[in-house]
This record gives structure tokens, sequence and C-alpha cells, in this order.
């Protein structure tokens, strides 16, 4: 217990009891003042668990140790720091919305508190996934965390969407926990140890560790949403409220990678195959994550699919380091794994804020339909603002974060190439002009939500358009987040660095992250701002001095316009969603007539998930059929349960006794 | 000695099997509680203490006196119908009883070359087991389940005899408070069903599935 002596550790703590005292706050009568008290007491733990990760050895320049605690219950290494920093840095700003947030839902007299309590409690168990080293309590805590996400998701529970979805993500939270259990008991019985630390496997022997391997990849990766299992993605996230959904999108998912990257810290160094199929299994989840995006007209379901999008691009991070890792090449393998890591803090940053963003739209407009918005620029400046950065950050542009990380992958991919000649530069050439293609489909989808949201004119009337301070502090915050690691990545390299030299790598230490030359990107960038910053003072100042014009659009040839006449969502995605109609079961419904006068036409577009659509929902039908073929066991007459009862028994008796 | 008993139980058994009177259940119950308490009071005779005479004693009282005569009251109070219309015909039904029995004295007797049990007892034991599920299954009114549990019961102690020389007394003590409670809830639930359903077999519950 001298461990407690060391102030970060103590502080580390004194963190967690400050979450937890969140709960007591909610005892309150008043609702509001409850969730305002209780949100500021565990933004406290959250800032103080921020510093205690801050000074940790994290972000100095000794080794990080991977100490343990609580009789070796508790392990701090890189990867645990890493992904508790994470936690904690997105958690605060989606607490501080909930506050504007969450107030809205006791304006239509809602009891919001055992939502609150849950969110607490899913806080508080995800921080301890991460930082569990004993498999009993890391499983308890990954079930506790699974099931308060399901608890509070159900907040609307008397909608039937809310209930399908919040069903969908309790299934899929199940058949991972099982395959979790599977899991972890085959590694018991491999090492006889019930603590991470001294899970050590070498894949050289038997099946057991592939099967281990491939059980880890289903069960994690279905927790982060890798295609084919990420179906119920998009449907349990858009129905959650919008602080949970942003949390859920965020942090939870990559609770799936850093699972992903615990189980390869057990058998590292892992063979060639695992990570050619986490490439594929990436890049399928990357085109056609963005894909079904571009195809929905649900903004949260939008963003749910583009989480999907870019767990794939981690994937891809993650495998090419697997590669790094069975060529013994440090250099592949920092780099992989280094993009695979930032990408993961990249996008919970603005993941959060997108979703952040559009829960003050839905707050404000009460649907989350796109084609029913537009023109919310001329409503909430600074909001559009907001999620223009987030766009951009998401879609992978320069100077944000996105392609900061996706940057790191893009050099991983030409690394493989270069360290490894022979048929690699051709194979990785394919990858590089699919993550490319990825990067435009996210440009495209986004310019689809940006313009339809908040340019052009209001399709739908909008009364009043309120933001509350709250907005602006989380909203603000994760921009600025996008920004910094956008124009000054050093710091945040040099964490992820340090996270992969502390015990990823099999090999020496590589410096190849580091050595990309980031101050240039830091000189272009700050010189493409300063001259952006200077352009716009040259245009305000022109407009005052020849003032400023402003008409109508051209209605190409047509008169009195109305908003209906506008490009609308479904138009702008149609050339690129028909390309693969058939897996983004895209149907359209165009109604032309050939009359010369103008008469009523219409177009609509709808897409399904494949896999939901295609391969779970026929499963789960058949799965029904079969249970309604053995119906006629269900009796209503409790004497028939008894005689079934008895000829069990019997059947048992005769086995055991012709045994014996 | 015990081995008379036993078969005396046994007898019983097929009294209740053949019988249509619901009285005759509560007789039979009687009977048995009567052959129970006396099997245990034998290991006694020859070494008298006061506190092997305990469990007997409770025994008699509750199996012969307390249980019998509450499920008579409820028969009077709730004024069941004193005949059953058995769905299975007695020719068929005796046929298996016999049946089951053979069965059961054949795998006893193969059983006690392994291990140490005395055969007839412990069959006897098992067949009312046995004949207990059979009654709750084969017989619709509420009540005659009642007693087909009892008659379960019944045979669980006989059979924990048979293996067992001694069980220790609070165990025994534990179950007759138990099939005492669960007597009593019966009851109270017939009581209730009383108020929502217009007759006491168990074909009308299944209007309460969901």
């Amino acid at each position: 217990m001298n461990d407690l002596a060391d102030p970060g550790y103590s502080l580390f703590i004194v963190a967690f009891a400050i979450q937890l005292l969140a709960i007591v706050f909610l005892s309150i009568r008043n609702e509001r003042t409850a969730l305002f008290s209780s949100s500021i007491v565990l933004v406290i733990g959250l800032i103080l668990g921020l510093i205690s990760t801050f000074s940790s050895a994290l972000f100095s320049s000794v080794e990080i140790p991977g100490r343990t605690f609580f009789s070796n219950w508790i392990r701090l290494d890189g990867l645990s720091i890493y992904f508790i920093f994470i936690i904690q840095l997105v958690a605060i700003p989606t607490t501080v919305s909930g506050i504007s947030y969450l107030n809205h839902y006791i304006d239509q007299k809602r009891s919001v508190k055992s939502f609150f309590i849950f969110y607490i409690i899913l806080l508080i168990s995800t921080q301890f996934v991460v930082i569990a080293n004993q498999t009993i309590f890391f499983l308890v805590s990954w079930e506790v965390m699974s099931m308060s996400a399901y608890l509070a998701m159900i907040l609307e529970r008397e909608k039937e969407e809310v209930q399908r979805g919040s069903f969908y993500y309790f299934a899929a939270s199940h058949v991972l926990i099982f395959i979790l259990y599977i899991m972890f008991f085959l590694l018991h019985h491999q090492t006889g140890s019930w603590y991470f630390s001294d899970y050590h496997l070498s894949f050289s022997s038997g099946i057991v560790v592939p099967l281990i391997f491939i059980l880890s990849l289903i069960g994690f990766g279905i927790k982060a949403g890798f295609i084919p299992f990420h179906f119920w993605l998009p449907q349990a996230h858009p129905i959650a409220p919008t602080v949970l959904s942003a949390f859920l999108s965020g942090v939870i998912i990559k609770m799936g990678i850093y699972g992903i990257f615990r189980t390869f810290l057990f058998l590292k160094p892992v063979p060639e195959w695992c990570g050619w199929l986490l490439l594929i299994v990436g890049m399928i989840s990357a085109i056609f994550g963005v894909w079904y995006a571009l195809a929905q007209h649900d903004i949260k379901r939008l963003l749910a699919y583009h989480s999907v999008e870019n767990i794939g691009i981690i994937g891809i991070g993650i495998g090419i380091g697997f590669i790094g890792s069975a060529n013994n090449l440090s250099s592949v393998q920092v780099l992989g794994f280094g993009g695979a890591l930032l990408h993961t803090l990249n996008h919970a940053i603005f993941k959060s804020l997108l979703f952040i963003g559009s829960g003050v739209i839905y707050r404000n407009l009460g649907i989350r339909n796109i084609e029913l918005m537009g023109g919310l620029i001329h409503r909430a400046k600074y909001i559009a603002l907001f999620f223009l950065a987030g766009s951009v950050a998401i879609s992978g542009i320069p100077p944000f974060n996105g392609f900061i990380s996706e940057f790191i992958v893009y050099t991983g991919f030409f690394k493989t190439a270069n360290e490894l000649k022979n048929y690699y530069p051709i194979l990785m050439l394919m990858f590089v002009v699919g993550l490319a293609f990825v990067g435009g489909l996210a440009v495209g989808c986004f310019t689809k939500v940006n313009s339809v949201i908040f340019l052009g004119s209001e399709r739908r009337e909008v009364k009043r358009f309120h933001s509350s301070i709250y907005d602006y502090v989380s909203l603000g915050f994760l921009s600025l987040l996008c920004i910094l690691i956008g124009f000054y990545p050093q710091p945040f390299v040099g964490v992820v660095n340090k996270v992969i030299s502390s015990g990823f790598l099999n090999g020496n230490s590589s410096s190849a992250l580091i050595n990309i030359d980031w101050h240039y990107f830091t000189l272009i960038f700050s010189s493409l701002a300063i001259g952006i910053i200077l352009l716009y003072l040259l245009k305000l100042k022109l407009e005052k001095k020849y003032g400023r014009r402003t008409s109508a659009a051209w209605g190409c040839g047509y008169e009195n316009l109305t908003p209906r006449m506008q490009y609308s969502a479904s138009s702008f995605a149609d050339e690129l969603n028909t390309i693969p109609k058939t897996i983004l079961v895209y149907q359209k419904e165009v109604e032309i007539s050939d009359s010369p006068y103008p008469v009523s036409s219409g177009f609509e577009s709808h897409s399904k998930d494949f896999v939901d659509y295609k391969i779970v929902l026929p499963l789960f039908n058949f799965l029904r059929s079969l249970a309604a073929r053995i119906g006629f066991l269900s009796q209503t007459d409790i004497r028939y349960y008894i005689a079934f009862i008895l000829i069990i028994i019997s059947i048992y008796g005769l086995i055991a006794f012709l045994w014996v | 000695m015990e081995n008379v008993l036993s078969i005396l139980f046994c007898l019983s058994l097929f009294y209740v099997v053949v019988t249509s009177r619901v009285k005759a259940y509560v007789t039979v119950l009687r009977f048995q509680g009567i052959i129970l308490s006396v099997l245990l009071v034998i290991p006694f005779i020859y070494n008298f203490s006061i506190f092997g005479i305990i469990l007997p004693a409770t025994l008699l009282l509750v199996k012969v006196f307390l249980i019998p005569g509450y499920i008579n009251k409820v028969i009077l109070d709730l004024d069941i119908k004193r005949r059953i219309e058995p769905p299975i015909q007695q020719m068929i039904f005796l046929p298996l009883v016999i049946a089951t029995m053979i069965i059961v004295f054949l795998a006893s007797s193969i059983l006690s070359k392994i291990t140490e049990l005395d055969v007839i007892p412990f069959a006897s034991g098992f067949s009312a087991i046995i004949i207990g599920i059979y009654l709750i299954i084969f017989r619709r009114k509420l009540i005659i389940h009642v007693c087909g549990f009892l008659i379960l019961e019944n045979g669980i102690f006989l059979f924990g005899t048979a293996v067992a020389s001694e069980l220790p007394m609070m165990i025994e003590l534990g179950t007759l408070l138990d099939i005492f409670v669960v007597v009593f809830l019966m009851g109270i639930a017939l009581n209730r069903i009383r108020g929502t359903f217009a007759g006491f077999e168990a074909t009308h519950l299944g209007r309460l599935k969901d």
C-alpha cells in the first residue's frame, strides 16, 4: 500500500472517489440543481483524473514502469494510461454539454436522474475496464459498462425505435461477453493465471492461440463495430440521448480497440496472417462504413456509420502494426500502431464533437432527418463553425487532427512497401488507394451534411434556436483540441510513441514516428492559417470600403423559389450510392411525369444495412421459426411440464444406471 | 420390521392409485404418516432417550393431524367435489404404476450390490416419489396435486432413512417445516383461485399464461 504515498496515484484514487461522489448530489430534490451540481462534481473528478494522468510517466521523459496496485488487480502501463486519458478527456465535454442537453428533457417533465446515475457508473466502469489487470475484475467491469450504457440508453423507453435499437445493443453485448468469457478462460487454461501481466503466449504451438486471437477479434470487434459485426451500432447510437451517444461513439467502441491491443500484448509477436486479416477487415469497414453513411438521412445514424469507417481506419493501422510485428520491423510497427492509437484519440475527439453538435440541433428542431433541416447557419453561427471543424477533421483534411493520424497510417503503408520489397509495394499501393478513396467519400459525405443542414434556406420553419454556454464550452474545447493536434502534433505523437515502446515492440525501439518532420507541418499549417486570416481581413476591409451586395441565389430560370426547391441530400448522394446498390440495399422511388406542365414529382431513396437486413434478421427469423416448431412443448398446463421433467430425469437415470 | 412397514407403505400407494374419493387421499396420508413415525421410533425402543422421541412426535403431529386436518378443512371450506373424474383409466394407470414399481425394485436390488442400502425401504421410497409425480401429472384437481406432493415428500423421507441410517435431526425438522409451509400456502392460493376461477382444476390455470 505504500504506492499510495505517491502523490500522482493518490490523486488518481481521489479522482475516482470524487466521480463516485457525484451520485450523492443527485439526491437533491430539484432536478435542475441536482443535475447541475452532480455534473460539476463529476467534471471536477474527471479533471483531477486528467491531472493525475498528465503527471504520470506518460507525459514525462522517463520510461513507463507498468506498476501494479491492490494485490495486482490494477495495473497502469502505457496502454492503460493512454486510454484512461482518452476517456477522461472526452468525458469532460460530454458531461458539460449534458447540462444543457438534459435540461431539455427536464423541460419535457422527464426525470433524468436515473439516466445520470447510469451515466456516472458508465464513466467509472469504463475507466476500470482499461486499468483492470485481473480477468474477472475486467469482465465484471466490462459487463457493468455495457449494461449501464444499456440502462442509460433507454431514457425514452416508450418510443418503439428506442426499444428496437437498445435491444440490438443488448443482444450484441450479450453475444460479445459470451465470446470474451470463452477467450479469457482459454487464456487462463493456457497460462494458469488470472492476471493479465502473466499472459504471455506464443503463436508457435497448437490451435488454441490462433483460436484466442480469432475470438478476441470477434468479441472486441463487435464492440468496436468492424464490418460485419457493426450492425448494432447504427441501430443503437441514434436512439441514445446525445450525451450518451457522443460517449458511446467516442469512447465505448474504443474499448474494443483497447481489447485488441491488449490481446496483442498477450500474444505478441503475431504471425502475418493476423495483420492481413485486420487490414482487410479494416479496409472493408472503412469503405462500406463511409458509403453507408453517405446513404443515410438520419444525422446520428450517419455519424454512427462514420464511426464504423474510422474504426476501420484504426483497424488498418493495427493491421500494419501486426505485419511489422510478424516481420520484426520496429519502424513499421511504430507507424502502424502509432497511426491507430493517435486516430483512436482523434476520432474520440471529433466524433464526440459532431455528436454533441447534432444534439444541439436535435434539441432545437426535434428532428434527426437532415432532409428537413437547412439554413441553420443563420440561426447558430458558432455551432455551424464548430460542426464544420469536426467535419473537416473527420474527413482527414489538413490542418486538422484527422489528417495527422491518417498521414501516419499512409506513411506506414509506404514504410511497409519499402522495408519488405517483394510483392508488398503493389499490395500496399492498393491499400493506399483504398484509404484515399475512403477519405474522398468522407469529404463527399460531410459536404452533404454541412451544406444541407447549415446552408441554403430553412426547409421547415425553425421557431427558436437556443444554444447555451455549455454547448459552446464543450464544442469549443473539442474544436480547439482538433486544431491543436493538427497544428502541433509533436507532444501527442511523442505520447503515442512512448506507449508503443513500452511493451509493444519485440525488437529495438524505433524513432520512425518521431523522426517525421512534424515541425514542417506546424510551419506550413501556420502560414496557411495566417494567409487565410489575412485574406479574411482584406475581405472585411474591402467590404467596409465598397459595401456588401446581397441578392437571392440564381434560380435556374425558375421564379417564385420556395425552400423545397433546394438540392436535397438524397439527390446529392444518389450518384455515389447507385454504384454499390446491392450492398447498400439502396432503393429509389422516382416519380417524374412526361407532361409538359409542371405537375408534382418526387424522389426518395432508402438504404438498409446489408448485414442487418440480409444476414442477421433472416437468421433470427429462422431461429424463431425453429422455436415455433417446438412450440407444442410450451403448454398451458403445469402437469405437462412435470411430465417432461419426469421423462428427462428417467432418461438421465437410465444413462447413469447403465454407466454404473 | 422396517421391511414390513415399507411394504405396507407400498400397499397404501396402490390404494391411492385406484381410489376416486378425495377423502381417501387424506386417509392414506394419515396412514403413511403413522408408518413413518413408527419407523422412526423403532431404533429408540431399546435405548430410550427423550431427544430421540422429539422427531417422531413432531412427525406424528404434523403428518397425521395438522396437514390432513388442514386439507380436510380446505375441502369443506371450499366445497370441493368429493369425487374425482380421472382423465386416465384406472385399468391403464394401475398397470403403469405396477410396471414402475417392478422397475424400481429391480433397479434397487441391482444397486444394492454396488452400494450398501436397505432394498425394500429404498425402493418403496423411490416408488412413492414417482407415484407422487404421476398423481400430479394424471389428476386434474389441484387438491390432489397437493396430496401427490405430500406423498412425494413421504417417499423422500422413507428414501432418506434407507440411504443414511440417521439423518441429522435438524434437517428432518426443516423438511417438516417446509412441507407445512407449502401446504399452508396452498390453502391460501386455493382460496385466492376460488375468487378468480370457477373450478379447482389445473387446466383452468392455463389462462394465467402470458
